[in-house]
C-alpha cells in the first residue's frame, strides 16, 4: 500500500500568512492531527523573507518596500534573504514526522533527500537540475532553488522557493547592498549566478505546469501518493494566532 | 562597538556585532545566513560568550560546549569560523 500525503495549495496570501501557516502545520502535525503534508504557495503582495538568524536592518531596504507595498518577514527557518516575487517564484513546503524513513539524523543528508523530490520533478520539466550543498538546487551551475528547513517538536519543516522567472533588478531594489557602487556588479552577477525555468525552457511556464511536475517528481522520489486535501480548522485557527502575535510583529521581524 | 562579516569558504555568512568591556565580550550579536538547529541556541552563544577575552581557544570552546549540551548542530560555517569572526569584530573595536 503506498503511502498517503497529504497535498495542499493555498495559492496567494501575504507574507505573514504564509510563515503563519507553516508553523501551524508542523504544530498541527506534532499533535498528529495532520498527515504529512507538501503545501505549494505564492506571495500577494511580494515579499522580502529573511533567515532566523539574519537582521531586517542589514539586509532589506525597508523604505524600498515600504514604498513599492512589499511585505518583509522573518522566517522560522535559517539561511538568506530572498526575493519573493508573486508571478516569478513558486513556493512549496514539506512536512513530516522526524522519524519518517526519508528524515535522517544528518541535517545535510535531509536537504538532498527532501531536495531530491525537486530534482525529480525539475527533470520532468526537461530541466537538468541537481542539488547543490548545502541548500540549493542548481542547473547548468545556476541556482533555481534555495532551501531551508527546521527541525522542531519532533517534526522537520523544510520550505523552499523554485524560480520561474527572475527579476534581478527588483531584488537588488528591496534587498541592502554594501554600496551603490556595487549595485550593478551585483545585479549582474545575480545574472550570472541565477536562473529560472522561464529562462531555461525558453518559454512562459505556468504555475500549474510547474506544480504538475512538482508533484510526479515529489511522488517517486518519496514513493508516496499525493491527495489534495484542506486545512483544518485548528490550522485555520493557529494561523490566524501565529500570524497576529508573532509574524506581523516588530518583536519578531525586527528581533536580530 | 566592533563590525566584522565574513563568508565562510562553501559556507554561509557569518556577521558580528561586538561591545567590548576590559578586554571581554560586553555584549554581542551573531547574525548571517548559516543554519543552526535548534535555533534558539543562538541566544544561549551569546549569552555564554559575555565575559570571554578573544581568544580563539577560549572561544571555540564557550561555542563548542554550548552547541554540545543543546545537542545543536551548526550548518554553513564551524566553531572556528564564528570565532574568527568575532575576533576580527573585536580588532574593529572602538
Amino acid at each position: 500500500m503506498i503511502e498517503e500525503w497529504r497535498l495542499l495549495d493555498t495559492g496567494l496570501n501575504d507574507a505573514f500568512y504564509n510563515m503563519a501557516l507553516d508553523e501551524a502545520i508542523l504544530i498541527a502535525r506534532s499533535k498528529n492531527i495532520v498527515p504529512n503534508t507538501i503545501r505549494f504557495y505564492r506571495w500577494r503582495p511580494p515579499a522580502v523573507s529573511i533567515g532566523y538568524f539574519q537582521s531586517m536592518e542589514d539586509e532589506v531596504d525597508i523604505k524600498t518596500c515600504d514604498k513599492l507595498g512589499i511585505d518583509y518577514v522573518r522566517r522560522r527557518t535559517g539561511g538568506g534573504a530572498v526575493y519573493h516575487d508573486t508571478e516569478g517564484e513558486l513556493t512549496y513546503s514539506i512536512i513530516v514526522n522526524e522519524k519518517h524513513r526519508l528524515i535522517s539524523r544528518n541535517i545535510q543528508e535531509t536537504y538532498r533527500i527532501l531536495c531530491s523530490g525537486l530534482v525529480l520533478g525539475l527533470r520532468q520539466l526537461n530541466i537538468p537540475a541537481e542539488f547543490k550543498p548545502i541548500n540549493d538546487i542548481v542547473v547548468y551551475g545556476k541556482k533555481i532553488s534555495g532551501n531551508a528547513q527546521t527541525r522542531r517538536i519532533n517534526i522537520v519543516l523544510q520550505h523552499g522557493t523554485i524560480l520561474r522567472k527572475v527579476n534581478p533588478r527588483l531584488m537588488f531594489r528591496v534587498l541592502k547592498v554594501p554600496s551603490e557602487k556595487i549595485r550593478d556588479k551585483l545585479i549582474k552577477s545575480i545574472e550570472e549566478r541565477v536562473t529560472s525555468i522561464s529562462d531555461i525552457l525558453k518559454r512562459d511556464v505556468s504555475f500549474d505546469e510547474i506544480k504538475k511536475a512538482l508533484i510526479k517528481g515529489f511522488e517517486n522520489s518519496f514513493e508516496i501518493k499525493l491527495t489534495s486535501g484542506r486545512l483544518t480548522d485548528f490550522e485555520e485557527e493557529m494561523t490566524y494566532k501565529l500570524k497576529r502575535e508573532k509574524y506581523v510583529m516588530k518583536e519578531w521581524n525586527f528581533r536580530r | 562597538m566592533g563590525k566584522a562579516a565574513y563568508k565562510v569558504k562553501d559556507g554561509k555568512m557569518i556577521k558580528i556585532q561586538l561591545a567590548l568591556e576590559n578586554k571581554k565580550i560586553k555584549d554581542l550579536k551573531i547574525t548571517g545566513d548559516f543554519f543552526l538547529h535548534p535555533e534558539e541556541t543562538i541566544e544561549e552563544i551569546e549569552k555564554n560568550l559575555r565575559g570571554h577575552f578573544l581568544s580563539m581557544e577560549e572561544l571555540v570552546h564557550v561555542i563548542k560546549e554550548t552547541l554540545t549540551s543543546k545537542r545543536a548542530v551548526l550548518l554553513g560555517a564551524s566553531f572556528e569560523d564564528l570565532a574568527r569572526c568575532i575576533i576580527m569584530a573585536g580588532e574593529r573595536n572602538d
